[in-house]
């Protein structure tokens, strides 16, 4: 048997990504809106859904309805629309109820680019 | 050349489970490339190029695989290619291999699929990296598991489908119990509904028992043109075609995301190639990395328009129009990453050659046989047509 620990410390740069990496450590949506057909991605895409390569970074609302929900050992996730995006999120649900449909980004506790969404504040609704 | 003129002559996997017996992926490498070997009635001085299929340095902790175990099988001098591309990384190296012949490059490959998933590193340190599969960058430094992201995609498959629990279950207690006719396969049991519905939630719909485990092993192919294969081997079936297709990255850029689209170009693709459609093939060896997935690749692959009526009425069971996962699938039989491709083809290939384990060997031969692997959550899809040889036992 051979027992070995390796230690990884990642230094990451994002690149084209910066905006959105930075905007969600901010708890801010930062999504890309194409030149040819005002689509907007969030997850931003480099290359739009029809094919443009051209666009600009868009901040959202940062608001968003959750579609499907799943929890579990592994924690609660979503699949969620963010107003103003024509794609939709996959991302980690924080304090929101079962019975909730709808949620707002929130900037991770991490270090991390951790995509959250959390309760709307009381009496804010989409 | 068409590619009806590669023939798989060797094939072979050793057991796929937890492997904490004291050997390495190197000894069962070895294992499983010398019984392909002596299959195919060939020397090993007749291998031209050696394709190995690894997911991850992480799990063996080897950068440049693919050389070393070029010395380790006593092949070294030949060209040595490492093929990666996720879960679908056994395919790879098979359609890679299968080029190389098509392309005049080779008579006679060797292909290894090789991973330790389970036993090197913790469950916990391996969910980590699963996480990396899919987008690092969103999807992994959010935390979401590969369990979560499929039963997202999964839902809204559900949802548009109407496959139901009873559904997931079926297939789970399917996989399971061909799997206990597989003396290779990792888990030996017979999960009923209770047993199910009992296991700690993972990530909802999925129970644990509705998830395929993490396993060790390895599988061998040995690929020869046909003007060149042994006389001894005229019952070897041919890779008959073959597919491969990509979807976004991001399942909610995804005009779908409960649809397996890069699956079902795959086998488009691969369709072609043969001349058939999907109503012709008569086993399948299908990706269920969770039960849920296999209902999307039954769709996708078009091996049923309604994927739940045909599951409940037994057309995917052993006897079945088209037996699905006889070896017991990742569910039973094992997912060692690397090895899963190539295992699925292995299986195709001595199904077809009637030398199958035999309570799980078909009494009639079918003629067409599918393997299906896909990468993430059917990011990158590869599937193979294998056809049984027309002097076949």
């Amino acid at each position: 048997m051979i027992s070995h620990r390796l230690t990884l410390e990642y230094t990451l740069h994002p690149g084209w990504l910066a905006p959105f990496v930075e905007g969600i450590a901010s708890g801010n949506a930062m999504a890309r809106r194409c030149k040819s057909c005002a689509g907007t991605s969030f997850p931003p895409l480099r290359v739009c859904l029809c094919s443009e390569t051209e666009g600009e970074w868009v901040k959202l609302s940062g608001m968003a309805h959750i579609l499907f929900r799943t929890s579990g050992q592994d924690g609660d996730f979503g699949l969620v629309q963010f107003d103003g995006a024509t794609t939709k999120t996959t991302l980690r649900l924080i304090d929101i109820a079962d019975e909730d449909t709808c949620g707002v980004i929130a900037a991770p506790k991490s270090n991390l680019p951790m995509l959250c969404l959390t309760r709307l504040p009381s009496g804010r609704s989409t | 050349m068409q590619i009806s003129d590669v023939m798989v002559t060797g094939a072979a996997l050793t057991p796929f489970n937890r492997r904490r017996d004291g050997t390495g992926f190197r000894d069962w490498v070895v294992s499983a490339f010398g019984t392909a070997l002596e299959l195919s009635g060939l020397d090993r001085s007749d291998i031209q190029a050696l394709y190995v299929a690894s997911e991850s340095d992480f799990f063996h902790l080897q950068l440049n695989p693919a050389s070393v175990l070029a010395t380790e099988l006593g092949l070294t001098g030949v060209a040595a290619t490492r093929c990666e591309g996720g879960g679908a990384s056994g395919q790879i190296a098979v359609h890679t291999a299968a080029r190389a012949i098509q392309a005049g490059a080779a008579k006679h490959v060797a292909v290894v699929g090789v991973d330790p998933s389970a036993s090197s590193l913790s469950g916990d340190a391996i969910r980590e990296l699963y996480g990396f599969s899919f987008d690092a960058w969103t999807d992994g430094m959010t935390g979401l598991t590969s369990t979560a992201l499929y039963a997202l995609s999964y839902q809204v498959f559900a949802a548009e489908h109407g496959t139901t629990e009873a559904d997931l279950t079926t297939v789970t207690c399917q996989n399971r119990s061909n799997a206990c006719h597989n003396p290779g396969a990792h888990l030996h049991r017979r999960d009923g509904p209770q047993e199910i519905t009992d296991s700690p939630p993972i990530a909802i719909p999925y129970q644990r028992l509705h998830c395929s485990p993490l396993s060790d092993g390895a599988a061998a192919l040995i690929l020869s043109r046909r003007d060149a294969m042994p006389a001894n081997r005229a019952t070897a079936p041919t890779l008959a075609g073959m597919g491969a297709a990509s979807d976004h990255m991001h399942l909610g850029a995804r005009e779908n995301a409960g649809s397996f689209a890069a699956k079902t170009q795959a086998m488009q693709r691969a369709c072609a190639e043969v001349g058939i459609g999907p109503g012709e093939i008569g086993i399948a060896e299908i990706y269920d990395a969770y039960a849920g997935a296999q209902l999307q690749a039954i769709a996708a692959l078009g091996l049923s328009a309604e994927v739940s009526r045909d599951l409940q009425a037994g057309a995917f069971a052993p006897t079945g129009r088209c037996a699905i996962n006889l070896s017991g699938g990742l569910m039973g039989q094992g997912a060692p990453v690397g090895a899963t491709g190539v295992g699925q083809t292995a299986t195709c290939a001595l199904i077809l050659e009637g030398r199958y384990h035999p309570e799980l060997q078909p009494q009639t031969l079918p003629r067409y046989a599918l393997a299906d692997t896909h990468g993430g959550v059917c990011t990158l899809a590869a599937v193979t047509i294998l056809e049984r040889g027309s002097s076949a036992l």
